[in-house]
């Protein structure tokens, strides 16, 4: 199985809006050139979207970073919603936590992946169990 | 819902058809070859988008490409 960078809310947010957010996004710039240079998959989870998503008159850019051939959606299957669960049960949170489940459960379907994420605390507890999740906080 | 397939016919060094073949089998090509364009066009789509973020930005600095090798787990 590949390699994947993981986009967050945030890391998505960034590239999608670079101008208005240079620091955060020139932190995800770099981690897009990586992987681009490893020739690793660039992947956004599909619940990320619930948290990024405004309205119509407010996706244009959101929805230019998603057209892009190599930006790719991961829908949120039976088995990733579960292991999400499971992670969520493990460290006793709420369902308040479940897009960052969510976001993890997903970066395990590859080899190794790196999740780009603006909330590193939260990831890191839930990727802690797995050294092949890394964690870049932007 | 699987697409229908397209047949596509293409040239390419005798070597490389042999070592594909020769990893993939003569039935495990389609899927090869299909598997291969995908990661051209996103990895071209990749590369877009950080021409348009250079453009923004300039390019990532030392700094952030060490932080974010640092990030990426080992294999």
């Amino acid at each position: 199985m590949a390699e994947a960078l993981i986009l967050d809310a945030e890391a998505v947010n960034a590239l999608a809006y670079p101008s208005e957010r240079r620091v955060l996004a020139a932190r995800a710039a770099a981690i897009l050139r990586l992987a681009y240079d490893r020739r690793a998959l660039v992947r956004v989870p599909a619940p990320v979207l619930a948290e990024v998503c405004r309205g119509v008159r407010y996706d244009s850019a959101i929805n230019h970073l998603l057209n892009n051939p190599g930006v790719g959606v991961l829908e949120l299957t039976r088995s990733i919603a579960q292991q999400a669960g499971h992670m969520l049960a493990r460290l006793k949170l709420s369902s308040s936590h479940a897009v960052d489940a969510f976001v993890v459960a997903t970066a395990l379907q590859f080899e190794t992946a790196v999740v780009a994420t603006g909330d590193p605390d939260d990831i890191r507890r839930l990727a802690a169990p797995f050294p092949r999740i890394g964690i870049l906080a932007l | 819902m699987s697409q229908p397939a397209a047949k596509l016919s293409v040239s390419v060094p005798g070597e490389l058809a042999a070592a594909v073949r020769k990893r993939v089998g003569t039935r495990g090509l389609s899927g090869f070859v299909a598997r291969a364009m995908a990661h051209e066009l996103e990895r071209e789509g990749i590369g877009v988008l950080l021409g348009e973020l250079e453009q923004k930005l300039g390019p990532p600095s030392k700094a952030e490409m060490a932080r974010a090798r640092k990030a990426w787990p080992k294999r």
